[in-house]
């Protein structure tokens, strides 16, 4: 009997008229063929299943790049080595939570230089390509393939955005055998689950800061990558491994007028919102804008809602606060967090900062962190290129304007902050429109993160 | 594509139904295309800033939503000449790290790069998406032009959340099923009640597991080179608006073509149907129409005759010109396979082969250099 790789699945041929395929897991006949097939994700479960039975197979799926070989010594910190025990012990599958700056790419390199087998690391941004194989060449002496970003080259070691691994998968699943999947919680909500489905590999790791809460997603999660092995959050490393943070809160107070057209705008979008919720008891907000748009009313309040945000992200009080900070922290490398594109570069032409964002080519990217490493560039504003595991290098002081994302996104953000270095204190302003949803937000925010807070006015 | 939320679409039960831009739609397409001149020159991000409030002119939500994101990707960014941006934003950013005076930052790049201090501004962040100079398209497309290219996307975007689709076509079937293969999906032809046309089944191999939306985009590029086929009807369940609706979009469908399939893939095809539309009035010439399932792969015959009255009277055409020994003797074992019995086989005179070799019971019109339509109608109207 021999087991296929098939753009993305496993097709069994030759299979013995006595054999009940149906009691396997994961194995469906396929009508349109004629054959019985798998996903990608099962071929060494069902190899092993088939051998269990008595099943002699003559071709079974292996990776078909040649392992990489020349892996630098890899020294990791105590807390790294039990991340890469439990996840050995866990039978090399699982997902690892360790804060931002807390060292998660050396334990991948562990794990690669360890199994000696071709792996593919996924990364969610272009950003972090680059990142990831700058880490890898700094221990890997062989050529590192790299999907994504207009890139398309594959070597024993390969990189790829989740987009690209996404789309090439089909074509690529039967070339490695680790898979490590950085920010592994954006999976496990279907959207690109395929990907991890479509792939042989039977060895994978999943590296997150913000693991997914008990539920459907951290289900589909352990399905495709394994459980989560092991976790540390950001208290249990600060002071030795994570630089100390300060929190300070700054009040802020809009304009007469500012704040005569937010209440106006506010009271629009909750009037519409209120008539949908009449209507929809139940009804979340991306309901509450799909629904808007039938309406003149509904459109009105989507519209005030969009200029209620635009009004926040950058009103003159957060332009003065934030002249202010820039002023006092001159000397110190500094990070900006803004909610918007739009708003980077309002902040870069007004303070002559530079903006890193989705809109800057991988090139200057990586050479306006090296500027930052040198201390060429003091600070660099950003709406959310920094949100994900790109390494900043040094910086001790963060600047939160506004933000969208919630609680992950600040967790994030703030993580940036943490990388340790001698005598560092990491601080972290945030501007705060009293009056406005944004108290809320701020609270909501530091859930993960347990701080020594003050708030200014 | 456009992102599902902008579609204009009403899902009643489990059938979701396409509300199409038709010609009503045109004057506020115009009025919409009018808008957009206005920005000529203007920075992307404040084009878009503007299509996303509200107009003057009535236009149906969703579908103004939908006509707006089309004519975005029409309008392209101004290419850029001069010094490059990326240039000037390292000498500024970082000259302002150790300068502290803003204006005097500004002023010695100005200097520096021979700009003015408004050309320094404009072009620190002119190659960014939403920082670029939009231009409109040249010619702007007419009102009906942007109609039919959004009725495309709509379905496009509906199409792209299938998993599976089901494809009931006559004419022109083999481009899209080279495309369908080309994009690595797999084709087959399902059993179906006789009478009625085959349905050809358009999947992944993933499909097999869930309603996958990996192939959607694959999927979703077929639909425009549908509009070629002489009658096609596709059948899809996409997940909308949270779950699983049917999709039914057919030839009335008002949506912009591709480019047109090559006409003839020889010029004895192309002599041989213009000689036989003359001859044949009473039928109907189809090129290229459903696929036959043979020995677990797909036949494409190159002709169908219809009569146009009894209906029931078809018969395929298959010419077979240059062909080596090992290809006709794969092609003949397929036919034969296929257990077809309404069609003639036209063969070139120059290649011989046994009578054995032949499918039994199709009748033969042998041919050099130009197949002769009389010959062909003759044995048509003998067989049904």
């Amino acid at each position: 009997m021999n087991l296929l790789f098939d753009r993305g699945t496993i097709v069994l041929h030759d299979v013995p008229p006595d054999l009940d395929l149906t009691a396997i897991a994961g194995v469906h006949w396929d009508p349109r063929v004629n054959v019985w097939r798998a996903p990608g994700r099962l071929s060494y479960p069902l190899a092993t299943a088939l051998k269990r039975r008595g099943v002699q197979l003559a071709n079974t799926p292996c990776p078909k790049l040649d392992p990489p070989s020349g892996f630098c010594t890899i020294g990791l910190r105590p807390y790294q080595q039990a991340a890469f025990a439990a996840w050995r012990l866990a039978g090399r599958r699982g997902l690892i939570a360790l804060p931002t700056g807390s060292g998660k790419t050396r334990v991948a390199l562990a794990a690669m230089a360890a199994t000696a087998t071709p792996a593919l690391c996924l990364v969610p941004t272009r950003a972090l390509l680059g990142q990831w194989i700058n880490a890898i060449a700094d221990v890997y002496p062989g050529p590192v393939g790299c999907l994504g970003d207009g890139e398309r080259q594959l070597h024993p070691i390969t990189v790829a955005t989740f987009a690209s691994a996404y789309r090439h998968m089909p074509l690529i699943g039967d070339r490695f055998g680790l898979l490590v999947v950085d920010e592994a919680h954006h999976f496990g909500q279907a959207q690109k689950d395929d990907a991890l489905d479509m792939a042989i590999a039977p060895l994978r790791l999943g590296l997150s800061a913000t693991p997914p809460s008990p539920g459907n997603a951290a289900q589909n999660l352990a399905r495709m990558i394994g459980p989560t092995v092991f976790e540390l959050n950001v208290n249990d490393l600060t002071g030795e491994f994570l630089a100390p943070l300060d929190r300070i809160t700054m009040q802020l107070w809009l304009g007469p007028d500012e704040q005569r057209e937010l209440d106006e705008l506010t009271e629009i979008y909750r009037n519409a919102f209120h008539l949908f919720q009449v209507s929809h008891p139940q009804g979340r907000w991306e309901d509450f804008v799909n629904v808007a748009g039938h309406t003149d009313e509904g459109r009105r309040g989507v519209a005030a809602w969009r200029r209620t945000r635009r009004l926040l992200a950058y009103p003159r009080c957060k332009q003065r606060a934030l002249a202010e900070l820039l002023a006092q922290t001159r000397d110190r490398r500094t990070l900006v967090f803004v909610g918007d594109n739009e708003t980077a570069y309002a902040v870069a032409r007004e303070h002559l900062i530079m903006p890193l964002t989705c809109d800057i080519g991988r090139a200057e990217r990586d050479s306006v962190l090296e500027q930052f490493r040198s201390g060429k560039l003091r600070a660099l504003v950003s709406a959310q290129v920094l949100n994900e595991g790109l390494d900043v290098p040094d910086a001790d002081v963060g600047i939160v304007v506004a933000g969208r994302m919630g609680e992950r996104e600040h967790t994030q953000r703030v993580g940036r902050l943490l990388r340790p270095g001698e005598g560092k204190r990491a601080v972290v302003y945030e501007l705060v429109v009293q009056r406005s949803n944004e108290v809320r937000q701020a609270a909501q925010r530091w859930s993960r993160l347990a701080t020594r807070s003050r708030s200014a006015a | 594509m456009l992102p599902e939320a902008d579609l204009p679409l009403r899902i009643i039960g489990n059938t979701a139904y396409f509300d199409f831009l038709g010609p009503q739609d045109e004057p506020w397409v115009q009025a919409l295309l009018g808008e957009m001149q206005r920005f000529e020159g203007q920075r992307r991000r404040q084009l878009a800033e503007r299509l996303a409030e509200p107009f003057s002119f009535n236009a149906p939500y969703f579908k103004r939503r939908a006509a707006s994101r089309v004519l975005m990707r029409l309008w392209k960014p101004e290419r850029i000449v001069g010094v490059r941006p990326t240039v000037l934003r390292q000498a500024v950013f970082v000259r302002a790290a150790s300068q502290e005076d803003r204006e005097q930052v500004l002023e010695d790049v100005a200097l520096e790069f021979s700009l003015s201090r408004q050309s320094l501004a404009e072009t620190l962040f002119g190659d960014l998406p939403g920082e670029r100079i939009v231009r409109a398209p040249c010619p702007i497309p007419s009102a009906h032009e942007v109609v039919l290219r959004t009725n495309v996307a709509i379905a496009q975007a509906a199409v792209m959340r299938a998993s599976t689709i089901d494809l009931s076509i006559l004419g022109a079937t083999r481009p899209i099923v080279r495309l369908a293969k080309l994009r690595g999906l797999l084709c087959v032809v399902k059993e179906n009640r006789p009478g009625t046309h085959p349905v050809l089944e358009i999947s992944g191999p993933f499909s097999l597991f869930r309603h996958t939306l990996i192939y959607g985009r694959a999927l979703a590029e077929l639909l425009p080179h549908l509009a070629w086929c002489a009658r096609f009807t596709l059948n899809a369940q996409c997940s909308l608006r949270g779950r699983l609706c049917d999709v039914s979009i057919d030839n009335s469908a008002p949506i912009f073509p591709a480019d047109a399939p090559i006409a003839f893939d020889s010029k004895l095809e192309a002599r041989f149907a213009k000689d036989i539309a003359a001859l044949a009035l009473d039928w109907d010439l189809v090129r290229e129409p459903e696929p036959l399932r043979a020995d677990g792969t797909l036949i494409f015959p190159d002709f169908l005759l219809t009569h146009r009255i009894h209906k029931e009277r078809r018969v395929f055409i298959e010419l077979i010109g240059f062909w080596t020994p090992d290809y006709l003797a794969k092609k003949l074992a397929r036919l034969r396979d296929s257990g077809i019995t309404n069609m003639v086989l036209c063969l070139d005179e120059e290649r011989v082969c046994n009578a054995d070799e032949l499918p039994p019971g199709l009748p033969i019109v042998k041919y050099r250099r130009r197949v002769d339509a009389a010959a062909v109608l003759k044995q048509v109207e003998q067989l049904v």
